[in-house]
């Protein structure tokens, strides 16, 4: 194509050229992208903690007291196994929680081995999608042998609530912060066009197309998005530490490290932010583009 | 090269800029248009530029009808033209040279081009020494001359002159319009909107006038006259421009009068499209 080297340096000249009004759009579009970018950040490690804590949140499932081991391990875990959305299913005997609960209350247990052992066996069960919680412990309580289930399903809902929560929270902050960048760096590329409405309209008068108008605006558009994209990729890893810190000193907890989200956050901030760079770029010339000689200068 | 035919402008306030309008201009012509302000001269030169549309009639240039021209396609048609405005429209943060490349540049010359065709031209108009200067460094005059090597620079067929005279002294304004007679002897067709009438009648080109959007007089076309050489004293500049203040003595060797202006130098074809 003829003259994007030229058109490419023009973009790039006006950045420094309207420095202020471009240190302003980054500015304002960084902070979008940080806000953005934490929003995502919170939702991943929700969801994170939703999924290890679902994953260790096991129910108990008590067996009918005349039901041995044998028939337990042989029978029973089969086909609890067998069932939806279980993730494990662990078998876990009368001998075995009598010797927990002598090593936890004391030697008042000590007595009550073998015969005398009052507890029921039972299992350790896993469940994949706690959203499912009610159906699975339903279907385990159809299990012949199976007499109750240790219920935490309060547990369960609270996490998966706070995972939609946060997912839909994420969504519309990233939604109305992408607007408002929109709005940012369209204003921004208006504001340069304006102050270089007689560049326009000699352009216009010497016979340059809508192309040769439009794209070195177009490209400071992008090259703003691009400055802002960088330059939020690098905070938001300083952030990210922080607010990890911050959050571990109350809550002890275990975050997804940094190192595997950095490349996914900076590409997305890059593109991001060029997309809405671009965009915004492309809404404030299209007015100009139909204007003529005096209109262009406000005539 | 343009015709006018039955063209009427009405502005969608409901001002009649043109009223029923027909003129056909040759090619090579040098034609003054003039007329009071708001006579319709600039909506005249609009038409031609296509940044108006005419409210009826049509309007043909270079053999082709105007008015039905896509838009896509003017920034084609504006090719063939060189627009020099009353205000110079320079852009101040550009070199005299840039500011003429600008033209250039637009339409996707390569920077080879660009600068062997910038060099030659700013030559032309007398302006090669002051090529790195800011145009708030020149004098008005000056200003112009680099306006009008911007509208040369993509060595246009017809060169539109909107109040060229305007915002310049009196000698300059003769030396302008000389330059610009000095482009048309090279073929190039010139039309130049003025309302000093005093500036017109020392030059023996076609004269155009404008009153109330109708034509009221055409003087005809060249063939028609005697050529004329053109004498003028620095008294009659002085009369013509009496309004003016702080006149500077003319200086009748500061432009050549037998400049060559050709195109010889254009470009080698490189005045690339897109």
């Amino acid at each position: 194509m003829i003259g994007l080297g030229y058109l490419t340096k023009e973009g790039i000249k006006s950045v420094w050229n309207n420095r202020m009004m471009s240190a302003a759009s980054i500015g304002v579009l960084v902070s979008c992208l940080l806000i953005t970018g934490v929003a995502v950040l919170l939702s991943l490690n929700v969801a994170r903690i939703v999924d290890t804590v679902g994953k260790d949140n096991q129910i108990t499932v008590f067996l009918k007291e005349n039901i041995d081991d044998v028939t337990a391990i042989q029978k029973i875990g089969p086909e609890i196994r067998k069932l939806d959305n279980i993730a494990s299913c662990e078998f876990y005997s009368k001998s075995e929680a009598i010797v927990k609960w002598e090593s936890e209350l004391g030697s008042l247990f000590g007595e009550l081995q073998g015969e005398e052992n009052p507890l029921p066996n039972a299992f350790h069960v896993a469940m994949v999608d706690l959203s499912q919680y009610d159906d699975t412990v339903e279907n385990i309580k159809n299990v012949e042998g199976v007499d109750i289930i240790s219920d935490r399903s309060d547990v369960a809902k609270r996490l998966t609530e706070l995972n939609i929560l946060v997912t839909k929270v994420g969504a519309w902050l990233v939604t109305a912060l992408g607007i408002i960048s929109l709005f940012i760096i369209s204003n921004s590329v208006r504001m340069t066009m304006y102050s270089r409405r007689f560049e326009i309209s000699i352009m216009k008068s010497v016979g340059a197309t809508n192309h040769f108008v439009r794209t070195p605006f177009v490209i400071e558009g992008i090259v703003l998005g691009l400055i802002s994209g960088g330059i939020a990729s690098v905070i938001i890893a300083f952030l990210y530490e922080a607010m990890v810190s911050a959050v571990k000193y109350i809550v002890p907890i275990k975050e997804i490290p940094y190192s595997e989200l950095a490349f996914q956050m900076s590409a997305t901030f890059i593109i991001f932010g060029m997309i809405i760079g671009a965009i915004g770029a492309l809404i404030s010339i299209g007015r100009y583009l139909n204007m003529e000689g005096g209109e262009i200068l406000g005539w | 090269m343009i015709t006018f035919t039955n063209v009427s402008k009405v502005y969608p306030n409901g001002t009649k800029a043109l009223n029923d309008v027909n003129i056909n201009i040759e090619k090579g012509e040098f034609v003054f248009i003039v007329g009071a302000s708001g006579a319709g001269k600039s909506t005249f030169l609009k038409l031609i530029m296509k940044e108006e549309e005419p409210s009826s009639g049509f309007i043909t240039v270079n053999e082709t009808n105007i008015t039905k021209m896509k838009r896509r396609k003017v920034p084609y048609l504006r090719r063939t033209m060189g627009i020099v405005f009353q205000d110079f429209r320079l852009i101040d943060k550009m070199s005299v040279f840039d500011n003429v490349a600008f033209a250039m540049r637009v339409i996707g010359a390569k920077p080879k081009a660009v600068k062997k065709r910038v060099n030659y031209i700013l030559g032309l108009v007398g302006l090669k020494e002051k090529a790195h200067c800011r145009p708030a460094e020149l004098s008005g005059g000056e200003q112009q001359r680099v306006s009008l090597a911007r509208a040369l620079v993509n060595n246009p067929s017809i060169i539109i002159a909107d109040e060229p005279t305007g915002n310049i002294d009196p000698e300059m304004s003769f030396e302008i319009i000389e330059l610009l007679n000095e482009i048309n002897k090279q073929g190039t067709t010139i039309i130049v909107v003025t309302h000093e009438h005093d500036l017109v009648q020392k030059f023996k080109n076609r004269v155009i006038e404008i009153q109330g959007g109708e034509v009221i007089s055409d003087s005809g076309t060249v063939e028609e006259k005697a050529e004329v050489p053109i004498e003028i004293s620095e008294k009659e500049l002085l009369e013509m421009h009496s309004d003016d203040e702080n006149i500077t003595d003319y200086d009748e060797n500061e432009i050549p009068s037998s400049r060559k202006i050709v195109t010889e130098v254009f470009v080698d074809g490189e005045a690339g499209e897109e």
